[in-house]
């Protein structure tokens, strides 16, 4: 290194200030000896300063805020959780009160041995579980996603992005059809070691919006996210790391070949 | 199968009060800098959104020292990743010199505006400017320095390069940009 060099490093140390007592002391006595050296700190300290007058954190939108600050909110409880049974017990009212809503109780308890509907998610879950079990997790074997993505494009009525992520450690294992909510929505099926992740794709609800949220439904880790024409769900076996690198991947994905098939043909 | 046993979630009251303590009063800079090293508002929100879930996830386990730093060196995988990814030519492995050695992560070119650039009359502008025009490398170091205040350390593990290139990095971005305020005047 240059004599030069060392000295534009020293003052740029002095000016992030990463010199020790010592080198502190002997730059600020270089300065003095020097007015060329005192002059050039002068500048690289405004040129900083300018920079972040320039370039200044920016705040985040509102509704990023909004979104980030809801990942470490409590999970709302459920109407059902709120007014289930053990916790109207638990509630400290008297006793009176409690035996004259018996009546009330009994007829919640009533409606409870309803068979509920599965939700959306239960339903995935439930066809994550079931696959695993049978040991058939697709319908159509193939790591290419010129078989896969056509074969569920003549089964399923909504556009599916096989994306092909095995350089990334996520090679496609094919797909499936799956009923959810009365619809026929395609499946991918990716691996990861001896894991698998299925990534579903619904319509868009309406009320979607473009945050990545993450659950657990029966011991198996969820994603749920949207972008401007679908909406995924993905469930895993994986730890939930290594579904949001997944996740990760696949929005990017995701989003490449869309602005690809937008883009025209060269 | 019944939906008992339904867990809300996977997030833990310890991960979640850590994320409050540690990640959210960030939020600001993470946006910044995501934006910053993409050049795109809404590539920036989803980049913060997948490296926020991550530092959530690391959160359950993992006790986190220097939070800002560490929350920017996640931001910043996840934008490498999302570079890379949005890129076909790129391979997976390249690291940022190999992404720029070939061109892919290369500041648009600085021929067009380059001279209109030099006369605009405001220095912040220009400043703007001659910030986004230069390499990733050389950006994302000294954004993490002079923006957000990163030590060299912290910078060497956030960027994966030694100290020493760190510096070199800083001093060239710095001699770039004090080059396009000389020319002005």
């Amino acid at each position: 290194m240059s004599a030069a060099e060392d000295q534009i490093l020293q003052l740029q140390a002095a000016l992030d200030g990463e010199l020790d007592a010592i080198g502190t002391l002997a730059f600020e006595r270089a300065c003095a000896a020097d007015p060329e050296l005192a002059a050039d700190f002068s500048r690289a300290k405004a040129l900083d300063a300018a920079l972040r007058r320039a370039a200044p954190v920016e705040p985040a939108p509102a509704a990023l805020r909004a979104r980030m600050a809801a990942l470490a909110a409590p999970p709302k409880q459920s109407w059902r959780e709120r007014f289930s049974v053990p916790s109207f017990f638990a509630a400290p009212w008297p006793a009176m009160a409690a035996s004259l809503m018996v009546g009330v109780v009994a007829g919640a308890g009533a409606l409870s041995l309803l068979p509920p509907a599965l939700s959306p998610d239960q339903a995935l879950v439930a066809a994550y579980v079931r696959t695993q079990i049978g040991g058939q997790s697709v319908d159509v074997v193939s790591s290419d996603r010129h078989v896969v993505k056509p074969w569920l494009a003549g089964r399923a009525p909504l556009a599916v992005a096989a994306l092909e992520l095995s350089s990334s450690g996520f090679p496609l294992v094919g797909g499936r059809v799956e009923v959810i909510d009365g619809k026929v929505v395609p499946t991918l099926v990716y691996r990861r070691r001896e894991h698998r992740i299925d990534v579903t794709e619904l319509p868009l609800s309406g009320h979607d919006d473009r945050i990545l949220r993450l659950d657990s439904l029966e011991g198996y880790h969820m994603a749920r996210w949207s972008d401007a024409d679908r909406s995924y769900v993905a469930v895993t076996d994986l730890p939930v790391a290594e579904l949001a690198d997944f996740v990760t991947l696949f929005r990017a994905g995701a989003k490449g070949e869309r602005e690809d098939e937008i883009k025209p043909k060269q | 199968m019944p939906g008992r046993g339904h867990l809300p979630l996977t997030v833990s009251e310890t991960a979640r009060r850590r994320f409050q303590a540690v990640v959210l009063p960030h939020l600001d800079e993470a946006y910044s800098f995501a934006k910053g090293f993409v050049r795109n508002g809404v590539d920036a929100e989803d980049i913060v959104q997948d490296a926020y879930l991550r530092a959530l996830a690391a959160l359950e386990t993992q006790q986190v020292e220097q939070p800002r730093a560490w929350l920017l060196t996640i931001v910043r995988n996840v934008a490498l990743t999302f570079l890379t990814r949005k890129n076909a030519a790129a391979t997976a492995d390249a690291d940022i010199g190999d992404l720029e050695r070939q061109g892919i992560l290369q500041a648009h070119e600085p021929s067009p505006g380059a001279e209109a650039r030099l006369i605009a009359a405001d220095e912040n502008e220009s400043l703007r400017r001659g910030l986004a025009d230069l390499p990733l490398a050389l950006r994302e170091t000294l954004t993490l320095r002079a923006i957000h205040g990163l030590s060299y350390r912290e910078i060497s593990t956030a960027t994966e390069a030694p100290i020493g290139t760190v510096m070199s990095r800083l001093a060239r971005a710095r001699s770039a940009l004090a080059a396009l305020l000389g020319e002005k005047t």
